[in-house]
Order: C-alpha cells, then sequence, then structure tokens
C-alpha cells in the first residue's frame, strides 16, 4: 500500500499536467505555406512552444512533456533494475514502436534518453476523447509491470529447465 | 548432435523409407546434420537388401586420447545392435570415419523392425558417447598418484566447430568445464538467468544425487595453458561434477548423454525463451490496440460510416432477430433519416452551402469536448 502511493503520486501528477497540455488547436506551419506540422517536432518557433515539464520519479523514472500550440510529446524513461530487464524493456518498447501505426500516437523512434515517445496532435484530440487518451497513456505507464512479469516468467522458464536437465543425472 | 533425441530423424526415415518400399528404389544421398555429421546411404536397384550407410563426425581431442578414429569397443557395440544385420566395412567410404553394411532382409518383420532401425539411426550417438565414456571410465578408476603423474592435464573435446569442452580429473571427482559463448547479446542475458537458476536448483537437497553445478566468469585455474580463444567467452563458465556415482552402470550412458547435449540443450531453451517473448509482446500490443480502439473513440462515430451509405441500407434491410434488436434498429433509423431530412439543399444556392451559420441546425450528435 505505501509503496503504491508513490507510483500514484507520480501518475497523478502526470494525469493533470497532460489535462493542462493537451489543449492544442490547428495551427498551420509559419515557415511552409500551406503545411500543417506538428510544431513540437519542428521547434522553428520559439512563441508557438510552452516550456517543457520534466517529472521525475526517481533518478531512473521519469516523463519528459512537451507542449506546442498544435501538437504535444511526451516521453517516458521506464526503470530497469538489472540486465534481463533491460533487454526485455527494449525488446517490448521497441516491438510496440514498431507497430506504431496501430497506436496512432506512437511515435516510431523514442526521443533520446527515454524508452518510449508519444507524438499528439491537435487532430488526435479532434477524433479522439481526451480523457480516455490521457488514461492510455498513464496505462503505458504501468509497462513496469508487465515487464516484471515478463522477467518472472522467463526465470520460472529457466528453473523447470534447469530442474528437468539436471533429473536426467538422477 | 542434431537434435536432443539420439536417433537421426533423417537416417531413419529413409531406412524405413527403403525397408517399407514395394519396388527397388536406388538411393545415392548425402545429408548433413546440425553441427559437422554427415551421412551417406546408398541403395542399389540391383541388390535391394544391402544398404550401406556412411557416416562422419568431428570427433577431435587432445589429452589422454588422442585418437580421431572409432574404438574398437565401439565397433563392437555397433554389430551387437543386431546380429546379423549389421557388417562393419573396412576400410570406411572414402571421406567418412564408418561405412556399414545393413542386410535388410535379415531384419525381423513387424514392430521389430522399426526398432531395429531406430538403433541403427543412433549410430552417431553411439560414437560419440563412447569415446567420452571410456575417458570418464578412466578418470574414474585413476589414482590420484596417477592423475598426479599426468599432472592432472585437461582433456579437450570437441565435437561441434567452436565449442569445445574440457574434462579432467579433481579429488575425488571429475569435472567437465563448457566455456559459454553467444553472438547476440540478448541470448547472453538470457542464458545468464538460466546459469543461475541452474545452480540454485542444482544446490536444492532434492537435486542431491545430480552433479554440482557451478558458474564462474573466469575459467578454473586447470584450464591455464590452454588455448586463449577457447577460453575468451562472453557468458561465463559452466562446471558440472561428475562423481563415480554418476559413472556407474546404466548412468554412465546418461551422463555422457547430458554433457554431449548440454551446449544444444541451452541453446534450445534460448531459442524458446525469445519464441515466448514475442508470444508475450504480441498478445499484450493486440490488447492494447484493441483498448484503444474500443476506449479512445467518440461513441457515435461507427467504422460502418466510413464504408459509405450503402451499407446503412444494408443494414436496415437485414432481419434482425428478437425485439430488443429491432427497436434499437428502429431507433437507429429513426435518428438517420431526421438528419438526412435536415440536410437542406437548394439548387442555386450553392456558395451559401459552406457558410450555413445563419441557418440554425438542429444538433442530433454532440460531441462532448471536455
Amino acid at each position: 500500500m505505501f509503496q503504491a502511493n508513490p507510483l500514484r503520486l507520480y501518475l497523478a501528477c502526470i494525469r493533470n499536467t497532460l489535462e493542462a497540455a493537451m489543449c492544442l488547436q490547428n495551427f498551420p506551419c509559419q515557415e511552409v505555406e500551406r503545411h500543417n506540422k506538428p510544431e513540437v517536432e519542428l521547434k522553428t518557433s520559439p512563441e508557438l512552444l510552452l516550456n517543457p515539464v520534466l517529472i521525475c520519479r526517481n533518478e531512473a523514472e521519469k516523463c519528459l512533456i512537451e507542449t506546442s500550440i498544435n501538437s504535444l510529446r511526451i516521453s517516458l524513461k521506464v526503470k530497469q533494475a538489472d540486465e534481463l530487464e533491460n533487454i526485455l524493456t527494449k525488446k517490448f518498447l521497441r516491438f510496440l514502436s514498431m507497430r506504431a501505426e496501430a497506436f496512432q500516437v506512437l511515435r516510431r523512434k523514442p526521443v533520446q534518453g527515454y524508452d518510449i515517445s508519444f507524438l499528439i496532435t491537435n487532430y488526435h484530440c479532434e477524433e479522439m476523447q481526451k480523457q480516455k487518451l490521457i488514461d492510455f497513456i498513464i496505462q503505458f505507464m504501468e509497462a513496469k509491470k508487465e515487464i516484471s512479469e515478463l522477467k518472472i516468467s522467463v526465470n520460472t522458464r529457466g528453473r523447470l529447465v534447469a530442474t528437468e536437465f539436471l533429473k536426467q543425472f538422477m | 548432435m542434431a537434435y536432443l533425441e539420439r536417433s537421426s530423424p533423417t537416417l531413419k526415415e529413409t531406412l524405413l523409407k527403403i525397408y517399407r518400399a514395394e519396388k527397388p528404389i536406388e538411393i545415392d544421398q548425402h545429408f548433413y546434420e546440425f553441427g559437422s555429421i554427415q551421412y551417406h546411404i546408398k541403395c542399389s536397384v540391383l541388390d535391394t537388401n544391402i544398404v550401406y550407410v556412411s557416416t562422419s563426425t568431428l570427433l577431435e581431442t587432445q589429452g589422454i586420447v588422442t585418437s580421431k578414429e572409432i574404438l574398437s569397443a565401439t565397433y563392437e557395440v555397433i554389430k551387437n545392435i543386431a546380429v546379423g544385420v549389421i557388417d562393419i566395412v573396412d576400410p570406411p567410404r572414402l571421406g567418412f570415419q564408418l561405412t556399414l553394411k545393413l542386410h535388410l532382409d535379415n531384419i525381423p518383420r513387424g514392430k521389430e523392425a522399426i526398432k531395429i532401425i531406430t538403433r541403427i539411426s543412433e549410430i552417431q550417438a553411439i560414437i560419440l558417447s563412447s569415446q567420452l565414456k571410456e575417458m570418464l571410465k578412466r578418470l574414474n578408476f585413476q589414482d590420484d598418484s596417477q592423475a598426479m603423474n599426468n599432472n592432472n592435464r585437461p582433456v579437450r573435446i570437441v565435437y561441434h566447430p567452436s565449442e569445445p569442452f574440457y574434462v579432467f580429473r579433481q579429488a575425488e571427482k571429475i569435472t567437465a568445464v563448457f566455456p559459454m559463448n553467444f553472438k547476440d547479446n540478448s541470448d547472453v542475458v538470457i542464458a545468464m538467468s538460466f546459469f543461475q537458476e541452474l545452480v540454485e536448483v542444482g544446490s536444492q537437497k532434492e537435486m542431491g544425487k545430480a552433479p554440482q553445478c557451478s558458474w564462474s566468469p573466469v575459467p578454473p585455474f586447470q584450464l591455464r595453458g590452454e588455448p586463449v580463444h577457447d577460453l575468451t567467452t562472453n557468458a561465463g563458465f559452466v562446471s558440472f561434477d561428475i562423481t563415480s556415482r554418476h559413472v556407474e552402470g546404466k548412468r554412465l550412458d546418461k551422463t555422457v548423454w547430458n554433457l554431449l547435449n548440454f551446449y544444444a540443450y541451452v541453446k534450445y531453451h534460448i531459442k524458446c525463451t525469445r519464441g515466448y517473448i514475442q508470444r508475450r509482446m504480441r498478445k499484450r500490443m493486440d490488447s492494447l490496440v484493441k483498448q484503444r480502439l474500443n476506449n479512445t473513440r467518440f461513441e457515435e462515430e461507427s467504422p460502418q460510416k466510413e464504408n459509405g451509405a450503402c451499407k446503412y441500407v444494408k443494414e436496415l434491410v437485414k432481419v434482425q432477430k428478437g425485439k430488443l434488436m429491432m427497436q434499437q434498429r428502429c431507433k437507429d433509423m429513426t435518428r438517420r433519416v431526421k438528419i438526412s431530412k435536415f440536410r437542406i439543399r437548394i439548387n442555386g444556392c450553392a456558395r451559401f452551402r459552406f457558410n450555413q451559420r445563419w441557418i440554425s441546425i438542429p444538433k442530433f450528435s454532440s460531441k462532448s469536448s471536455k
């Protein structure tokens, strides 16, 4: 219960920040005529960018929220305790990123220094419900839980295989 | 060591095919199995009851036994698989270590035939096991003084290119050391977690009868002086301590087979683990995608809208079972008719269509944006 509280506070902070940041509107590109680009990716016009917010749970877990007038970028860093969690996290998040078109709001390549990134534009806000979108992103924070379960499964499999191998000698 | 089974599946299948063939068939086949094992099968139409099977393997040891040839005791074991069926051809076919002449007409009919053919398919396992068996027996019966005279030199065994392992005698036990190398970094990590579990399981009370297993990142000091490229690893060294209990009687066969197959076992486990991880990730991704599609879209938007109006007509025409579904359909139809009625189009007033603010249109579909 006590350990769940820091996580809940962390998620609540991210949720509140996203609710405030997800006020996007259509804004055509100022540089190129008849183009409409997510300003948070280009970063050519500083007047269209808001201050980025970095929410850190600890040194290894953090969330960067960068906002602009027509787009929002959210980058997550997941805690990895050991080598096995490290490769499982990399594999799992890379697996999702490579299939980003299925999620629409997922970025194919995470921002440098982070494990996974989302890019939400004003079009996504028009098509999708804001609260549900925030819930979906918050759910990704729980990727750590999925990875922990995967790690336990891998270790359990290893233990069973080791037991079977040694039983053959008996 | 193609599989963890002793018998070669391809050899078994080919011999059964020849044995069961109603008409004489001509076969002259070379095939290779995992690692460095090769076979040659020859069967002529002129003499259908005789089949020549040749086999060769990388059989290299350095240490006590330096011979690359098959031991004479092994020949006896092979002949005794089926007396009267197997003859050993001397000299063997060029390029092979062993050639057998099989008399198919001497094989008894029925289920016994399948058993004999299965045992014949195990010749590679017999050849590879025999040398290690002799070595373990010799080391086991060696006195400590003899071991000191031999300076406890480790025996290097290579049954697969780039996968050597070492066997040496210590006080009251024989140690088999496997240097572990993997190409992929994720394989290394999975293997390390497996070795950790192996060591933990091996130290339990229930596994007291199994050989003691240990892992170390550096080679044991007994391997000093061995080639550096063999001792350069990225996943450490796994050691098994074989006691006299493990080499007595029938257990010797099992112990030898398990040691010979250790590399294959670990690689198979890593492959299966990677497949399992992939399946889990795919399943989780599917659930996330479903959740996103179901929850984030606005409720009034149905995927059928994207396919055009004719789909509406088809949906209306379809006969629905059940009163409730009928009522639901009526409601939907009424709503759509109301929407279509209020799309006012006046000929010649196209320029006003884009600016409809001066016409107040009652909204039926409210998109709640909070």
